[in-house]
């Protein structure tokens, strides 16, 4: 069976969580002193709080500054499935990143870890956030407060001066790895009375602002990432300023860069621009047809 | 036998007759002796050999009035019955056939009838009976048929209609016949409707009398086309016209109806209006009319189908011929007005999608106003077609009807649109007289100070003269500033005598001794800038303005035919409109014309600013300044290309105007003859553009915001500022100008005093349409009264405070209509609780073979368990969680109580179809109970009888899975007395008092829906629950006073209340309207948005539907876990 296995081509990798090191350096424009704020905050064990709305570059930050950060690690095991596992050679620069996207069913065991059967009895087996922990990663919630309330118990001893994870069901108290780093991320816009990060927790944090990036910067962006040319890179970037103009009016959120990139793509894989931003941006965006129909009329003057 | 006394005498008479008479005689006696004593069954039975003895046939009668006595007795009084005899006496001594007949349908007809009512129905036969065989026959059919009339028709209609058949009768036998057959099977079936309709079939009779039976046939159908309330109407009008002896009444009939069948419901009356405008000048233009409607109504709306009705009328007024070929869409000018009507494009259509492009392209809070708004405001602007803006709003006329088609002048709008943001969003108005320009060096400071140096100097020697004079005269009156200062315009910038400075654009202006040219320039170059900008910025609308500056081209004035100055602003203007070849260019000029080029190149490029086109006007200004304003022979004109001039460059610039100033004194010295400059026109699609007035009314406001130390400007101040400036242009004569001036600067100022834009909400503007308008803010003095804003759509913001709410409980009334509503609904109400039930246990029921959760589920651990054993991977899913979700939710029904819901139900259209009833055998049943009460009650129902009911259905649900509820009533007459009636409070308990309030909501007044809905929305939002919902149920539109009239005031209440639908919305209240108005879709789909709502097809089925939609509402909300 192995060896049939081993056979197949293998078209995917596969990590255990804290072995997934961001390799190749990822694209990251900065727009303001956020990358020394993180790495100060990281040199000094504070943990950080990224604040910002949908698609505007928080995650791709942080796996940026995972990159960037990486440094001598010791050794690392192989995971047993073969292809995929990275052989980190002793002396390689490089940080772990573990992320975890929080819904509102995670709850406090999903990160710490939980007992299984086993043949012989039970097992424990540690969850992402032990995992973390232990291996010195860059942990990132993304979207914190979507979680279960009874995750803060397990944040706040980590975050503070004490930097330990204690392990209830086992009765056992982890103290975090010196290169572990709690991040978590958080979009102000969803901010309703039911789902607001408590006070207590959020004094935790440093809290790093991110906003749709300017004009030129965003332009920028869209190239990179979407193979476009500069001139439907400058219109996406200058559509997804006006359509952010209306987001007191009536949309709930502007467009993001992420969508803003999408159309790029569609773009640079041949498709009329027009149509390109309707699918990508406009549907998305709403469904109120004279919204839409406004959105269009503004790609429409921005696009041939 | 008590009455036997008569028999022997009365039997020997009866002998003489046919025997069969005498059986039937004796068959009644026993029956109708009960009824009557013995000296009356004496006269009985005498009446009847009096019959029998009328004619040689007549005992057929007799037989017949024996047989049916016993019946007919019990329903009448003895003197009653004789006279009712009598009548048949009477009958059958004209024909026994006609008694028999009166006789035979008498059991039928008594007990409807009045007894007094007998012998005028016996007369209605015999007035049919004309002694020939077919008149008795017809006769006898109406007795027939009469005892169906009469139950269903009051007796009057049945004596019109029996006259009408009369007069039928005259002309035809077979269709009279026909027509009461007829009338037997459709009269009944018609409402309030049946009396013009049998006038019109009246007025039939002497013109077309054939047409009555085909519009018997076709009514019943026909006029379900037509709105209840419009019917009468329509059938006054069939009746009018067939008096006036139009043919084809029964045509106009089908054809008419089916018109006002798809007209939107509503305008119904609307379109009648129309056709008895028409009727009154020519009738027979009625007909076409109503059958171009559909194919007219498809290709315009109502409010422009009557511009194209007017033009209709003229016509018929002055050739009755072409008017009806106009309405027939037959001639030209019909169809060539309906072509042009159905492309233009009314602004309020596109308004909300333009508001959110400009607001998109500028990055703020625009708004779009029609051009006449601001005409109105009477702050400068006059013209009514042209675009323009005011720095926060946007002003476009209200129709654009260039193109044939609605794509095109849709582009139209936004190519207008979009230069009138670029004025936002590219600063026009953002000009500071010290700010750098990019392409050009400084010349603006240099200028001015030349200028004020020259001026001070003038200045001074005006002071010396008046000194001078002053000695002169040895007074010493002061001659100050302001008397010389009109004629000296501005004065050095911080003197007090010119108030141009008080804008950076005034004061850039004012340096130019001919304002009017240097304000043309600004303009067109402004403009230049700006087109260009915009062609760059957004490539997608090019070919759009591409093809309206072409256009525009085309109909500007010819250059060669103007003056050298208006000539080279003409140049400039085809230039800025992207025409730079086969330009006409005067040859002595062509230096010049080159230079204005170059000048005007400058600007085309991204980085230029708005100090540019100040810049660019300046120098255009020195060039055109120098050249003499005379006309220059046709071969004196060379064309030039001047696409690429090439680079601008000061020192030659500096050259040129040297060589010019030279000229210039050479010219002076010669010969005068100088036109007077005329500013060149407008450019359409570029709008009005006023940026010093812009400018000035955004300081203003700023100023009056800060309340500062600036010294505030007053009202002579401004006036002698307006007076200055180059931007108003006034009509009026010389006279009048300080008089409007004044009113200008007064409406200004309070302009300037409203707060800017996206402050707070400000009181809107401009006269108000509607008389519920007059008055401002209310005040509460009473308890219980609420005050609420109310939302203006025209002037797109809040009246603050308008709407006083006065909450009041309802009264208790009786219990038992609760416990009967219940009751009468049983099954119905079984069903709704059954599949309330279901609910809650879905709530907290144990959810199995979880990863997590409170236990071990004892099954799924042991099969994994087993796996482990088996060495096979066991499943992870060992865990039962108990699902503790509460169903938390508030909700508030808010009941519609105004007049509207005391109208009665038609039950008879309810039986029109047996097809729809329910394939469930439950709900089948619930149907069936429905149908049958509706069937045993004839009494009549009315909406809110409904509402009540199932007001009673639905506490009773609620109460069984206990979700928090609150039931109110709405209504009220006014904007100061909207009523809110508690029925049961949102935090009231359920109880005895509550069923008794639910007997008492009652119709009431009027509905202003916004404002009951907020009053709502506070009660809700003081609700702890997940989900809040609001559950509006209603009759029809919004209305009240000054809430509800046509035309605006309609759009207004809908607005209003979309606008409170939307604040609840953003309230995480859910809202929810269910309507029982059939005609509901048209208005609630604009005042719910995407918000949920739903038409009741089918009335009956409220108190059904209702807790049913509540259930799917709520359900889908709890799905999540």
């Amino acid at each position: 069976m192995v060896e049939a296995a081993e056979q197949e081509v293998q078209h995917y990798s596969e990590y255990a969580i804290e072995e997934f090191l961001v390799r190749a350096e990822p694209y990251y424009r900065a727009v303001g002193d956020e990358m020394e704020l993180f790495s100060a905050a990281y040199q000094q064990h504070i943990p950080v709080l990224l604040k910002g709305p949908t698609g505007c570059g928080k995650t791709r930050f942080v796996e940026y500054m995972a990159w960037k950060l990486g440094r001598p690690m010791t050794v690392i095991r192989e995971q047993q499935n073969g292809g995929g596992a990275q052989e980190v050679r002793e002396g390689e620069v490089r940080v772990p990143l573990v992320t975890i996207a929080c819904h509102e069913d995670l709850t406090a065991s999903d990160l710490v870890g939980r007992y299984l059967l086993d043949a012989d009895g039970t097992r424990w087996i540690d969850g992402p956030m032990t995992r973390a922990v232990k291996a010195g990663a860059i942990l990132y919630l993304d979207e914190v407060v979507e979680a279960r309330k009874d995750t803060t118990v397990l944040i706040h001893p980590l975050t503070d001066h004490r930097r330990i994870l204690p392990v209830e069901k086992t009765g056992s108290i982890i103290e975090a790895d010196d290169r572990f780093l709690l991040c978590i991320s958080y979009n102000p816009g969803y901010q309703s009375a039911l789902k607001d990060l408590k006070h207590s927790t959020r004094q935790r944090f440093i809290s790093i602002e991110f906003n749709y990036p300017p004009r030129e910067i965003e332009r920028e962006i869209i190239q990179q990432e979407s193979g476009c040319t500069e001139e439907q890179a400058d219109s996406l970037a200058k559509l997804g300023e006006k359509i952010r103009n209306l987001e007191d009016h009536g949309l709930q959120e502007g467009a993001s860069t992420r969508l803003l990139i999408y159309a790029g793509r569609l773009i640079s894989e041949g498709i009329p621009p027009r149509r390109a931003c309707q699918v990508a941006i406009v549907w998305t965006l709403t469904d109120e047809p004279e919204l839409q129909r406004s959105l269009e009329e503004v790609t429409s003057s921005i696009f041939e | 036998m008590t009455s036997s006394a008569p028999t022997p005498e009365i039997e020997l008479e009866l002998a003489k007759l046919p025997p069969a008479v005498l059986e039937a005689y004796q068959e009644s006696l026993g029956p109708v002796g009960g009824a009557f004593g013995p000296d009356e069954v004496g006269l009985w039975a005498k009446e009847g050999v009096s019959i029998g003895s009328q004619t040689i046939r007549s005992w057929e009668a007799a037989i017949e009035y024996y047989r049916v006595s016993p019946h007919v007795c019990r329903f009448l009084s003895f003197p009653s019955f004789m006279q009712w005899a009598r009548c048949g006496t009477y009958l059958a001594q004209d024909s026994p056939t006609l008694a028999v007949a009166f006789f035979k349908s008498s059991v039928a007809i008594v007990p409807n009838l009045r007894p007094q009512y007998i012998p005028r129905w016996a007369g209605l036969g015999r007035s049919l009976y004309k002694g020939t065989w077919k008149s008795s026959t017809l006769a006898a059919k109406f007795f027939e048929v009469s005892p169906e009339l009469v139950r269903s028709l009051p007796f009057w209609d049945v004596e019109v209609f029996a006259s009408l058949v009369e007069a039928l009768s005259y002309k035809s036998y077979d269709v009279a016949s026909e027509c009461l057959t007829l009338g037997k099977d459709v009269l009944p079936g018609m409402g309030r409707e049946r009396e013009p309709f049998l006038a019109m079939a009246r007025a039939l009779i002497d013109t077309s009398w054939r047409e009555v039976k085909t519009c018997l046939e076709l009514v019943p159908r026909a006029l379900q086309h037509v709105d209840e309330a419009q019917t009468g109407r329509f059938l006054k009008l069939g009746e009018r016209l067939a008096k006036v002896g139009l043919r084809d009444t029964s045509r106009f009939l089908s054809d008419g109806t089916q018109a006002l069948g798809r007209v939107p419901s509503g305008s119904q009356g609307y379109i009648l209006d129309l056709c008895d405008q028409l009727a009154a000048v020519a009738p027979e233009a009625v007909p076409p009319f109503l059958r171009s409607l559909d194919s007219v109504l498809t290709r315009i709306t109502v409010s422009q189908l009557d511009t194209w009705y007017q033009h209709g009328m003229r016509l018929l007024q002055d050739n009755p011929e072409s008017g009806i070929a106009f309405f027939k869409i037959e001639s030209n000018t019909s169809e060539s007005m309906l072509e042009t009507l159905s492309s233009s494009l009314e602004l309020d259509r596109v308004k909300g999608i333009l508001r959110l492009y400009c607001r998109a392209l500028s990055g703020a809070g625009v708004e779009i106003l029609n051009t006449k708004e601001l005409v109105r405001r009477n702050i400068g602007w006059i013209d009514e077609d042209s675009a323009s803006t005011d720095g926060s709003k946007v002003f476009l006329p209200p129709v654009v009807d260039h193109y044939s088609n609605k794509q095109d002048n849709f582009s139209w709008f936004k190519v207008v649109s979009t230069h009138q943001v670029g004025h936002l969003e590219f600063g026009s108005f953002e000009f500071l007289f010290d700010k750098q320009a990019t392409q050009f060096e400084d010349r603006r400071h240099g200028m001015e100070e030349e200028i004020n140096a020259r001026r001070a100097e003038e200045l001074a020697a005006r002071r010396a003269m008046a000194d001078m004079a002053r000695e002169l005269a040895g007074e010493d009156a002061e001659v100050t500033f302001v008397e010389v200062g009109p004629e000296g315009a501005a004065s050095a910038p911080e003197s007090p005598g010119s108030m141009r400075t008080y804008t950076d654009i005034g004061r850039f202006l004012a340096m130019f001794e001919n304002g009017k040219l240097a304000f043309d320039l600004f303009t067109v170059l402004e403009d230049c800038r700006l087109d260009y900008r915009i062609k760059v910025e957004y490539p997608g609308i090019s070919r759009a303005s591409s093809r309206v500056q072409t256009e525009t081209l085309e109909r500007r004035p010819k250059i060669e035919d103007m003056p050298i100055q208006q000539a080279m602003v003409e140049l400039l203007i085809h230039m800025s409109l992207e025409r730079f070849s086969g330009l006409p260019v005067p040859e002595e000029y062509e230096e010049a014309a080159v230079m204005l080029s170059r000048i005007l190149h400058q600007l085309r490029t991204a980085a230029a600013n708005v100090e540019d086109t100040a810049e660019a006007t300046l120098r255009a200004y020195e060039i055109i300044s120098r050249l003499p304003n005379q006309t220059e022979e046709e071969d004196q004109w060379d064309e030039q290309d001047l696409e690429e001039p090439g680079e601008f460059n000061e020192e030659e610039f500096q050259d040129l105007i040297d060589r010019l100033q030279a000229d210039m004194e050479q010219r002076s010295e010669g010969q005068e003859g100088d036109e007077s400059y005329e500013s060149p026109e407008p450019v359409d699609y570029r709008g009005d553009f006023k940026p010093e007035m812009v400018q000035l009314l955004t300081r203003l406001q700023a100023d009056s915001g800060e309340q500062g130390e600036a010294q505030p400007m007053t009202q002579e101040m401004l006036e002698q500022l307006l007076q200055e400036s180059d931007e108003l242009e006034l009509d009026a004569e010389q006279g009048d100008i300080t008089d409007s001036m004044t009113t200008f600067a007064q409406n200004i100022m309070k302009e300037a005093g409203a707060p800017p834009p996206n402050s707070q909400p400000g009181q809107g503007y401009g006269p108000l349409l509607h008389d519920d308008d007059q008055g401002g803010e209310l005040e509460t003095r009473e308890p219980q009264t609420f005050l609420y804003d109310e939302w203006d759509f025209r002037a797109n913001d809040y009246k603050p405070r308008w709407c006083i709410v006065k909450e009041k409980t309802v009264e208790e009334g009786d219990i038992n209509f609760y416990q009967d509503a219940l009751k009468n609904y049983q099954s119905l109400s079984n069903h709704i609780r059954r599949q309330f039930e279901l609910i809650m246990p879905e709530s907290m029921r144990k959810t199995y073979r979880l990863i997590d959760g409170e236990d071990l589920d004892l099954n799924a651990t042991l099969e994994a368990w087993v796996d482990l054993k088996m060495k096979i991977p066991p499943d992870d899913k060992i865990y039962w969680h108990r699902n503790r979700n509460r169903r938390d939710v508030a909700v508030v029904f808010l009941l519609d109580m105004s007049a509207s819901t005391a109208e009665a139900i038609d039950e008879g259209r309810q039986t029109v179809d047996d097809r729809d009833a329910p394939d469930d055998p439950v709900e089948y049943m619930v149907w069936l109970r429905r149908r049958r009460e509706g069937l045993v009650r004839r009494n009549y129902k009315r909406i809110i009888d409904l509402e009540k009911e199932s007001t009673a259905l639905l506490v009773q649900a609620l109460e069984s899975i206990g979700d928090t509820y609150g039931i109110y009533g709405f209504s009220g007459y006014g904007r100061e007395n909207v009523e809110f009636y508690v029925i049961k409070d949102i935090s009231e308990g359920f109880g005895d008092k509550v069923k008794r309030r639910i007997d008492k909501i009652t119709p009431l007044h009027a509905t202003r829906m916004g404002a009951a809905i907020r009053h709502a929305i506070t009660k809700l939002e003081n609700q702890d629950a997940h989900t809040k919902i609001m559950f509006l149920v209603s009759d029809g539109r919004p209305q009240d006073r000054g809430y509800s009239r046509e035309g605006v005031e309609k759009e207004y209440a809908v607005h209003d209340t979309h606008m409170a639908l939307v604040e609840a919305r953003q309230k995480s209240i859910t809202p929810f309207c269910l309507t029982v108005d059939k005609a509901g879709h048209d208005y609630l789909k604009s005042m719910c948005g995407d918000m949920g709502y739903e038409v009741l097809g089918e009335i009956w089925s409220l108190p059904e539907r209702l807790p049913m939609l509540y259930r799917e509402l709520t359900a889908r909300r709890f799905v999540r876990r």
